[in-house]
């Protein structure tokens, strides 16, 4: 038997047990305490433009239809008939004015409300027997959005989005909201990766220590800049709220430069300097820090960067999101979507891409290598050897626990949180805080949810009046 | 032809611009055609090639306005009319972006091939049409690779299909766009860094 107690502490103190990668009791856990109340990604509003449109998306196994109703509202519903069960919606995307249960031919509105449930009078007696009027699929307990990203929690009782993002937002605004119109996401592409989850949150929230190491290759054939992958400790790690990051340090130059410097045509420059805050624009443009990879607990992820996409000294931006989709303890669903400005010019869109294909992604030069790593971990941490190790992670400490480097000060960083510069290991350690935090607290166990009866709840009853 | 089946085409990609159009004219060549044994003979030697990751040579076979490219599948319902993640692909490649990734292999650094896979591509249902020029054809073919790694994990399949235009250029006949037409919305293998 697990002892939950000490494997949480030896975490708290970076001294991580090798086995947290590859545990089944472990992952049992992480399913009952945390993934059933942190704010999950499912999506983007871009994703689901028109009303009808949709796309299917799971927080682990349970899958969840995101749908834009002909009212123009987006909603997350689960993805199961109140009857039998069968899935209403077995594509990944598309545009339905209803989704039919090819089961019993139960049929429910793009907004979840039940419109067809046949011979309802004389297999049930009609109301008396199952009430039909505004019931509706089961919608995702809780919903937030935010910049246009659309989480759901299975625990009605979250706290708000923003206030479980926290400061964070100051650094999303960056990668999804560049413009006033925001991000259109593209993908994505999905594929199954034998690694643990967490290491890939914990890899891009805070690992510029990999970069000169694992992705000296890229470095090699000139995909970037930078003739040094060491470039990298230059930059700093900083940690706000509910995520963290990376970021690179910036040759010398006003903001617009340090923006072209990156890639960015001026229409798009002009854009951010509308949209960003004095302090959102003073960590590029006083301070030089640029946002590079980051992650939002417990796993969705982002990256910024700007390689070299033909034989020219020019290079392109782009921007991913990713979510670390747990399968299995030692299984992943990677989800990476290419993200790029509304407004940005279609050229720009188009060459974004690319420099996004090259990099990141299935085929992504960068991350092949990454997951080459993560697999080769997850394997190892499955045996009794990896129960005995405790991993040191506490990169940025001396043994008396104070820090190797000082904290940035407001003058040195302009973002809210803790920034430092150089390698450390202080971002993996918040991300895993707040992982041991969610592990310590006991579940809470939801009522069931009756339908049909005169005691259920009647969820659709708004929409019901909002429909009449 | 069923009228739902939908064909991977370059005029989809972002990036596709700069790709032949030339199309298949007529039906099937005969087997015992020249044009046919000769694209098949042209698929079997290019698989040994991937085969034995001799990629600077595989370079060699594309042509200057290559299009590679595989988008993502994606389940929609029947009658939607694409099947496809719309703007997004796997491979989505021109010449440049080819050799840039045939240059990362050729590092000492390359992780993800080092120890090396052992790969091996399974090429059938070969097919071959005539387009309206002599000096290109249209060959389809299926394909299954099976990639192993290591000695614990197991290994990984990518089933796809796909629709080649091979040109004859001064006497050899070099890839022109290879369409990836995969058979997975989620790929179940760890990364690709191979070539269909």
């Amino acid at each position: 038997m697990l002892d939950h107690g000490t494997v949480l502490d030896d975490v708290r103190r970076g001294m991580t047990p090798a086995h947290i990668y590859n545990d089944r009791e472990i992952f049992d856990l992480e399913r009952e305490r945390l993934f059933s109340r942190a704010w999950m990604f499912v999506g983007h509003e871009s994703e689901v433009p028109e009303p009808g449109d949709y796309v299917v998306r799971r927080v682990l196994e349970d899958s969840f239809i995101v749908a834009r109703g002909n009212d123009g509202e987006v909603r997350v519903m689960f993805n199961m008939c109140l009857h039998r069960g069968m899935q209403v919606c077995r594509a990944e995307m598309g545009n339905a004015t209803h989704f039919r249960c090819p089961y019993h031919g139960w049929s429910y509105r793009n907004d979840g409300r039940i419109v067809g449930l046949p011979f309802h009078q004389e297999a049930y007696g009609g109301e008396a027997g199952f009430r039909r009027k505004g019931q509706t699929l089961l919608p995702a307990p809780a919903l937030d959005t935010y910049n246009g990203l659309i989480f759901i929690s299975l625990d009605p009782d979250a706290p708000p989005l923003r206030d479980y993002l926290g400061e964070f937002t100051f650094y999303l605004d960056y990668y999804t909201k560049q413009s006033a119109s925001g991000i259109e996401l593209r993908g994505p592409q999905r594929w199954r990766v034998k690694a643990n989850w967490k290491i890939g949150a914990e890899n891009f929230a805070g690992d510029m220590y990999h970069t000169p190491q694992t992705h000296a290759s890229v470095v090699e054939i000139g995909l970037f800049r930078e003739p040094k992958a060491e470039k990298r400790k230059d930059g700093c790690t900083y940690w706000a709220g509910r995520g963290g990051g990376t970021t690179y340090k910036l040759p010398p130059g006003t903001l617009d430069e340090r923006l072209r410097y990156v890639g960015y045509p001026d229409a798009m420059i002009e854009r951010m300097k509308a949209n960003w805050s004095a302090e959102q624009l003073a960590v590029i443009g006083d301070n030089g820090f640029m946002v590079s990879a980051a992650s939002v607990f417990p796993n969705l992820s982002f990256v910024h960067n700007w390689p070299k996409i033909e034989d020219s000294d020019d290079v392109l931006p782009f921007i991913s999101i990713r979510q670390w989709q747990p399968i299995s303890e030692d299984e992943t669903e990677v989800l990476s979507w290419f993200a790029v400005d509304k407004e940005a010019p279609e050229e720009f869109k188009a060459l974004s891409y690319k420099a996004y294909l090259m990099c990141f992604g299935s085929t992504g030069m960068f991350e092949q290598d990454d997951v080459e790593n993560w697999v080769s971990l997850t394997t190892t941490a499955a045996g009794s050897m990896a129960r005995r190790l405790l991993l040191n992670n506490r990169m940025g400490l001396r043994s008396d626990d104070s820090p190797v480097v000082p904290a940035l000060t407001p003058d040195e960083f302009a973002g809210p949180g803790v920034a430092r510069v150089g390698y450390g290991e202080y971002n993996q350690r918040f991300l895993l805080r707040d992982w041991a935090d969610h592990l310590e607290r006991p579940a809470v166990r939801h009522a069931p949810v009756e339908v049909g009866t005169p005691a259920a709840p009647r969820l659709g009853d708004d929409l019901a009046e909002a429909g009449r | 032809m069923n009228p739902h089946h939908v064909r991977v085409d370059s005029r989809r990609s972002p990036l596709g611009g700069h790709a032949s159009t030339t199309s298949r004219v007529g039906p099937t060549l005969a087997f015992d055609d020249t044009r046919h044994l000769t694209a098949h003979r042209w698929l079997v030697d290019e698989a040994y090639l991937l085969d034995e990751q001799d990629y600077p040579a595989w370079l060699d076979l594309l042509t200057e306005d290559i299009h590679y490219y595989m988008p993502v599948k994606v389940t929609t319902a029947l009658g939607a009319g694409y099947d496809t993640a719309p703007g997004m692909a796997h491979f989505d490649e021109n010449r440049y972006s080819l050799r840039q990734r045939v240059a990362r292999f050729a590092t000492e650094h390359a992780w993800t091939e080092d120890p090396p896979s052992r790969v091996r591509h399974f090429v059938t249902n070969v097919r071959t049409f005539a387009t309206d020029r002599d000096d290109e054809l249209v060959v389809e073919s299926a394909v299954l690779l099976f990639r192993s790694r290591g000695d614990v994990g197991e290994p990984a399949l990518v089933s796809a299909g796909r629709e080649d235009l091979l040109r004859r250029c001064d006497g050899e006949w070099k890839l022109a766009r290879r369409l990836i037409s995969a058979d997975e919305s989620v790929i179940r293998m760890q990364n690709l860094a191979i070539f269909l």
